[in-house]
C-alpha cells in the first residue's frame, strides 16, 4: 500500500539536471508548485522546456536530482506515478486508422479495465460523440486536438502536461481548445496543468504561475498574482534578450 | 487530508495490457494490410528474380541442394521490410510516447510486438513457401519431410521477429533506419541464420545418416532464440526509453 500525500505540492523538483552528451539542457532546475496551480513555461528555443516537460511525463530521467510529483519520488516509483499523469502534446498521439472510440478504448485498457462510461462521457466533452466510429484520420486538426485531451484524461490524472497543444491550430479551433482546457480545469477534480508555450500572451492568459527557463536555467518562477501581462512580456524579454539565452 | 491507494490502478494486468496492445496491432494491420502486403509483393518479386536467375542452369545443378538458402535469404529480407514498419504506425503521430505514457512494463510492449510481428511473419510465409516449392523444388519428394522442413523455420521466425523487435525499436528514431536496421540485424542473426539454412537444407536433402546435424543445427536456433530473446526482454526498458 502506498500512503499518499494530497496537500504537498503537485510537484517539487530539486538541482534537476539532463546532459545530452558534452550539451547540458537542464542545468540545476528547482521548482516547487501547488496543487490545482497552472504554470506555464515559457521560453526561447532550446531553452530545455520540452526536456523538462518530459522529464515531469516521466518519459525521460534526469541525470541528476530529485523530482516529487504529487507526493511521491518520480524516480523511485514511476510507474504508481504514471497511472497520474497525462500529458497532451503538439502531435495527437493516436492511431488515424482507429476510431475515436477505439483509441479511446485502447489507451484507457493501458490504465486498467476500460470503463465505457467514462469513454461516453469523455466523447460526449471533447464534442465527438457523433464521430465516436469514424476513424480519427478523417478528422481535422482541431478535432485530433480535442480527441487527445480525451485520450490524455481516460486515465482521470491529477497532473495534466500540455506540450504546446496549441500547434498548428487555426484560431477556431484554438478558442475551442481553450474552452475545453477551462471546463476541465473547473471539473472540481483540483488538478494541476503544466503547459509549454511559446505563445506569451495566451500562455499567460491561462496560468497562475509563470515560469521562464532559459539555457536550462530557471531564470523567473512567480506567482501570477499582481504582475499583468505587459510587465511580464517585459520581464519576458529584458532576460531573454540579456543574453541569457 | 491524506488519500490511501493501492500502488497499482483497479483492474491492471500486464495479461490485459498484453492483450490489449496486441489486438490494437492485429485489428490495424487487418484495416491497413500495410505491412503484409508489402511483405508478401516484396516475397514475390524475389520469387520473380530467383526464377530468373535460376532459368539458365538446366539439369546441371540441383536446386534442392542450396534451396535452403535461398528460401532463407527470401525469409530475411522479406523480414527487414515488415521489421522497418512495425513501428510506423507508433512513430506517426507520437503514440509509442502515448503508450509509454502509461505504466505499462516495457517488456509487454516488447512481447506483444514481437508477437504480432511474428504472426504477420508466418502469414507472408503461408502464402509464399507453397509458391517456392511450386516454383523451385515441385520435382522434389518433400512428404515425408514436412515437419523437418517446418521446425526450423518456425525457430528462425520466433528468432527473427525477437531480434527485429528489438533492434527495430531501437532505429526508430535514427536517420536511414531502412539500411541501419539491415546493418545490425544481418550480423547479430547471422547464428541463426546459419542454423536454420543448415537445418533446412539437410532437410531438403533428407539424406539418410545426416540428421544429427539437423538436430544440432535446430538445438543451436533454439538456443539463440531464447538467449537472444531473454535479452531483448531484459534491454528493452533501456532501448525503448531511450
Amino acid at each position: 500500500m502506498l500512503v499518499r500525500d494530497a496537500v504537498g505540492p503537485a510537484v517539487e523538483a530539486h538541482g534537476l539536471v539532463k546532459q545530452f552528451g558534452d550539451r547540458r539542457a537542464l542545468d540545476g532546475v528547482d521548482l516547487a508548485l501547488p496543487r490545482g496551480s497552472f504554470l506555464s513555461i515559457f521560453g526561447p528555443n532550446g531553452a530545455g522546456k520540452t526536456t523538462l516537460l518530459r522529464q515531469l511525463a516521466l518519459l525521460a530521467r534526469p541525470t541528476r536530482g530529485e523530482l516529487h510529483i504529487l507526493g511521491v519520488d518520480a524516480l523511485e516509483e514511476p510507474d504508481v506515478l504514471r497511472s497520474r499523469i497525462g500529458l497532451i502534446s503538439h502531435k495527437s498521439m493516436l492511431y488515424g486508422d482507429l476510431t475515436a472510440h477505439e483509441n479511446l478504448e485502447f489507451f484507457a485498457s493501458l490504465y486498467g479495465e476500460p470503463d465505457q462510461a467514462r469513454i461516453d462521457e469523455l466523447l460526449r466533452l471533447v464534442e465527438l460523440d457523433h464521430r465516436r466510429n469514424d476513424p480519427v484520420r478523417t478528422y481535422s486538426r482541431g478535432m485530433q486536438q480535442r480527441l487527445s485531451i480525451a485520450r490524455a484524461l481516460v486515465n482521470d490524472p491529477d497532473l495534466v502536461l500540455l506540450d504546446e497543444p496549441y500547434s498548428g491550430l487555426d484560431p477556431h479551433a484554438a478558442e475551442l481548445f481553450d474552452r475545453l482546457i477551462g471546463r476541465v480545469r473547473e471539473d472540481g477534480c483540483n488538478r494541476t496543468f503544466i503547459m509549454v508555450s511559446h505563445d506569451l500572451a495566451k500562455g499567460y492568459a491561462l496560468c497562475s504561475h509563470a515560469l521562464i527557463l532559459a539555457r536550462g536555467q530557471v531564470v523567473v518562477c512567480a506567482e501570477k498574482q499582481g504582475i499583468d501581462a505587459a510587465a511580464f512580456k517585459d520581464l519576458y524579454l529584458a532576460t531573454v534578450g540579456m543574453g541569457v539565452a | 487530508m491524506r488519500i490511501v491507494d493501492s500502488a497499482r490502478p483497479k483492474g491492471l494486468s500486464s495479461l490485459a495490457q498484453y492483450r490489449a496492445l496486441l489486438l490494437k496491432d492485429l485489428r490495424q494491420e487487418i484495416r491497413t494490410r500495410e505491412m503484409l502486403t508489402s511483405m508478401a509483393v516484396y516475397a514475390l518479386l524475389v520469387l520473380t528474380i530467383y526464377g530468373a536467375a535460376l532459368s539458365q542452369v538446366g539439369d546441371k545443378i540441383q536446386v534442392v541442394s542450396f534451396a535452403g538458402g535461398l528460401l532463407w535469404a527470401l525469409i530475411i529480407f522479406t523480414s527487414l521490410l515488415g521489421l522497418n514498419r512495425s513501428f510506423s504506425h507508433e512513430t506517426e503521430s507520437g503514440c509509442l510516447e502515448g503508450i509509454l505514457l502509461a505504466p505499462v512494463d516495457r517488456a509487454i510492449i516488447f512481447l506483444a510486438k514481437a508477437t504480432s510481428n511474428l504472426i504477420f511473419l508466418v502469414a507472408v510465409e503461408v502464402l509464399v513457401l507453397p509458391l517456392f516449392f511450386l516454383f523451385f523444388l515441385s520435382g522434389a519428394d518433400l512428404a515425408g519431410t514436412t515437419f523437418y522442413i517446418a521446425l526450423p523455420l518456425l525457430i528462425g521466425t520466433v528468432g527473427v521477429a525477437g531480434v527485429g523487435t528489438l533492434l527495430s525499436t531501437m532505429t526508430i528514431d535514427t536517420r536511414g533506419r531502412d539500411v541501419l536496421l539491415a546493418i545490425l540485424f544481418i550480423p547479430v542473426a547471422f547464428p541463426l541464420v546459419y542454423a536454420c539454412v543448415s537445418a533446412t537444407t539437410v532437410a531438403f536433402m533428407g539424406v539418410e545418416g545426416t540428421f544429427g546435424t539437423f538436430w544440432t543445427s535446430c538445438a543451436v536456433a533454439a538456443a539463440y532464440d531464447v538467449i537472444m530473446i531473454a535479452a531483448a526482454w531484459g534491454l528493452y526498458e533501456f532501448a525503448v526509453d531511450s
